[in-house]
């Protein structure tokens, strides 16, 4: 009876469970960059060993073929695939990941940072909104939930999670840009501008970023207000919001108990969407010809750039890694059960 | 702690009926009770799942809950009123101030995400406390007067206490605000049996030490006897048999009650010699709608039960709803009971 801990978190253990995490994501990581070499090695046709062939075709030393193809791959394209894979792995220890066959010379990660940076906006600025208007919505939809405005908001939810985003990326493309030429159609930003943080520019850039913002916001705002109103209900029926009633607790405490509550579980979905985010929305970009990284990656896969496709790939792992990580830990933060490590 | 000169307000239960809607209609899952809680005492509710007893502890905070709605009936409470007639800011002021409401013992009353001193500051501040440190030192008191270490519990969360801990930390929020009405709802459900003996021992002592006025529902008549002053047992809804805990147990007088006492199993003597009652307890949609709800399960069932619902009689400071039970005749008019 008398088995209880003090409620105050253990950093110790954190420390610890953040190292394991950390152990373990370094693990993973290592596991799909292995993986996209053995599939980039594999592929039928093997790019690496015809691009060395086709340099020592065009007249090329043998050696001068490797070291071309060594720069270009970030790995030898001869001698045993051990070798191979040390010298990739070792390349990859020192972040260079090669350079790019489609956009000749440049590395990709200067292709891919500056890539990231049209794809965190959009993507970044329609997660968090989507987040809280979903959120929100969603504990409106379940308190009046035997009313009229529960009814339309669930609906709403339904809807928008239903259609796909590049339906909705089309249809506003279309309202917007075609029918009611408001809003540019696409690209991240109007070439005439100096960038910078000039008044132009960073008028061009936010106008440029609406549309996809907007799309991705209406796509994910549906799971976040089915996601929210199913919590609410179920925190609803728990005894405690009743106990706090019974209690004669302010509406206002009372409302504080159930939407903390009730979000919980959801900043762990919140914490991995904004993982995702480094794989980009590929529909967005691809309607609104934004750059970003899920344009690179299907440009990288349909010009066979397998340097950059790999570096891609392992962009995209690390981004989910990190964010399961903090999920993770940000659970410990807001989760007293968690934290102290015990069943609750 | 605070001097208890105020006596105990009593609370009268006049012609309570709490209906549900189904599908089926609107049924009663209480209907036309009475039921007196004499000031100072401990009144105990008995029944099988489903007897309304917990609406009716619902019903003294006015809280019955949806798709449930308190039809008809008053509850008066000394120094409050009829807490049917309130509604708003004076109802959520009543509660936890002048009635003190227990939770099952199993079931989280806890938000578990906050310490429960937390918690404690959360229920200060919506009475208006204004000495927060007053409050913080009473629910210490009354953590320690139930055996617990005051600063360490209220430094915990939900999960960091036992099922009979958390129950205590129950009792301590219903009683530092000082209300003088309690309801006990199954407090000791799904506490091992020593807890269970020291959860009834403090819910006696607290409630001698501060003069109040409770209420315990219960499906478990062992540990009624051992806590309360008068039992009453209900039925389908109704209140069947009230009177004397001593009395109704010692000598009952309604067949349920009979068959109720009978389906216990003694600590001495053989099992078998608990009759379980036979069939099974109503539902809201199984109710009969006219005669006496028990009649399917009685055995000195008679022709009068199929058509007359039994009215309440008071004798000999029992109140029984039973046609079998002879009464003079006198008394078989007299509708209204103490």
């Amino acid at each position: 009876m008398t088995n209880a801990v003090r409620g105050r978190p253990r950093w110790g253990a954190v420390a610890r469970k953040t190292g394991g995490h950390l152990v373990r994501g370094l693990v993973m990581v290592w596991v799909v960059a292995t993986i996209s070499f053995v599939i980039i090695r594999e592929i039928p046709g093997n790019p690496v060993l015809g691009q060395y062939e086709s340099l020592i075709q065009k007249g090329m030393s043998p050696e001068q073929a490797e070291r071309a193809t060594a720069v270009l791959y970030g790995f030898l394209p001869t001698g045993s695939l051990w070798q191979q894979y040390l010298g990739y792995m070792g390349s990859l220890l020192h972040l260079d990941l090669g350079r790019s066959l489609s956009t000749p010379g440049v590395e990709v990660t200067t292709l891919i940072g500056s890539a990231a940076r049209w794809t965190v906006l959009p993507v970044l600025a329609g997660t968090l909104l989507s987040f809280l208007l979903g959120v929100t919505m969603g504990v409106y939809a379940a308190i009046k939930r035997s009313g009229k405005l529960g009814d339309m908001l669930a609906l709403s939810g339904s809807l928008l999670h239903g259609v796909p985003v590049y339906v909705i990326g089309l249809l506003l493309t279309a309202i917007f840009a075609t029918l009611w030429p408001i809003l540019p159609s696409g690209g991240p930003v109007d070439v005439e501008f100096v960038p910078g943080l000039n008044p132009g520019y960073l008028g061009s850039l936010l106008q440029h970023a609406v549309l996809p913002v907007v799309t991705y916001t209406l796509a994910s705002y549906g799971g976040w207000i089915l996601a929210m109103k199913s919590n609410v209900v179920a925190v609803l029926g728990d005894d405690f919001i009743l106990a706090a009633e019974l209690r004669g607790l302010k509406r206002g405490i009372v409302f504080r108990y159930l939407a903390r509550n009730a979000i919980l579980p959801l900043f762990t979905i919140l914490a991995l969407s904004i993982g995702m985010l480094f794989g980009g929305s590929i529909f967005i970009e691809e309607i609104f010809n934004y750059p970003g990284l899920g344009l690179l990656l299907v440009n990288s896969i349909t010009s066979r750039d397998y340097a950059l496709m790999g570096g891609t790939f392992l962009v995209i792992t690390i981004g989910i890694v990190v964010a399961n990580i903090v999920a993770d830990l940000l659970y410990t933060a807001i989760d007293p059960r968690v934290r102290s490590g015990g069943a609750a | 702690m605070t001097p208890t000169t105020v006596t105990a307000p009593g609370v009268r239960i006049r012609d309570l009926t709490v209906v549900y809607k189904t599908p089926a209609g609107e049924l009663p899952a209480v209907s036309g009770v009475n039921l007196s809680l004499e000031p100072g005492t401990i009144t105990g509710v008995v029944g099988e799942s489903g007897s309304g007893k917990s609406t009716l502890a619902l019903s003294l905070l006015n809280a019955v809950q949806p798709p449930g709605r308190i039809a008809a009936g008053s509850v008066e409470i000394d120094g409050l009123g009829d807490v049917l007639t309130l509604g708003g800011e004076d109802l959520r002021r009543a509660r936890g101030r002048q009635v003190g409401y227990v939770f099952q013992a199993a079931q989280n009353s806890l938000n578990p995400l906050k310490t429960i001193g937390k918690q404690l500051l959360d229920l200060g501040r919506s009475h208006d406390v204004e000495d927060l440190r007053g409050l913080v030192r009473d629910a210490k008191e009354l953590l320690a007067r139930m055996g617990m270490d005051g600063a360490r519990v209220l430094d915990s969360h939900q999960h960091e206490l036992s099922g009979g801990m958390r129950q205590r930390v129950g009792i301590m929020l219903a009683l530092v605000l000082n209300a003088k009405v309690v309801v006990l709802d199954e407090p000791t459900t799904a506490l091992d049996m020593i807890t269970q003996a020291t959860i009834l021992r403090i819910i006696r002592e607290v409630h001698d030490e501060r003069s109040l006025t409770t209420l315990v529902i219960t499906h478990d008549v062992g540990a009624i006897a051992e806590v309360a002053d008068s039992l009453a047992v209900m039925y389908g809804g109704r209140v069947v048999e009230h009177g004397e805990v001593t009395e109704v147990l010692g000598a009952p007088r309604h067949p349920y009650t009979q068959g109720l006492i009978r389906a216990i199993p003694r600590l001495s003597g053989d099992i078998s010699e608990a009759r379980a009652l036979p069939g099974r307890p109503p539902t809201l949609g199984t109710l009969p709608a006219a005669g006496c709800v028990f009649r399917e399960r009685c055995e000195r069932r008679m022709a009068v039960c199929e058509t007359d619902e039994p009215i309440p009689v008071f004798r000999d400071g029992r109140t029984v709803a039973c046609h079998a039970v002879d009464h003079p005749l006198a008394l078989v008019k007299r509708k209204e009971f103490a």
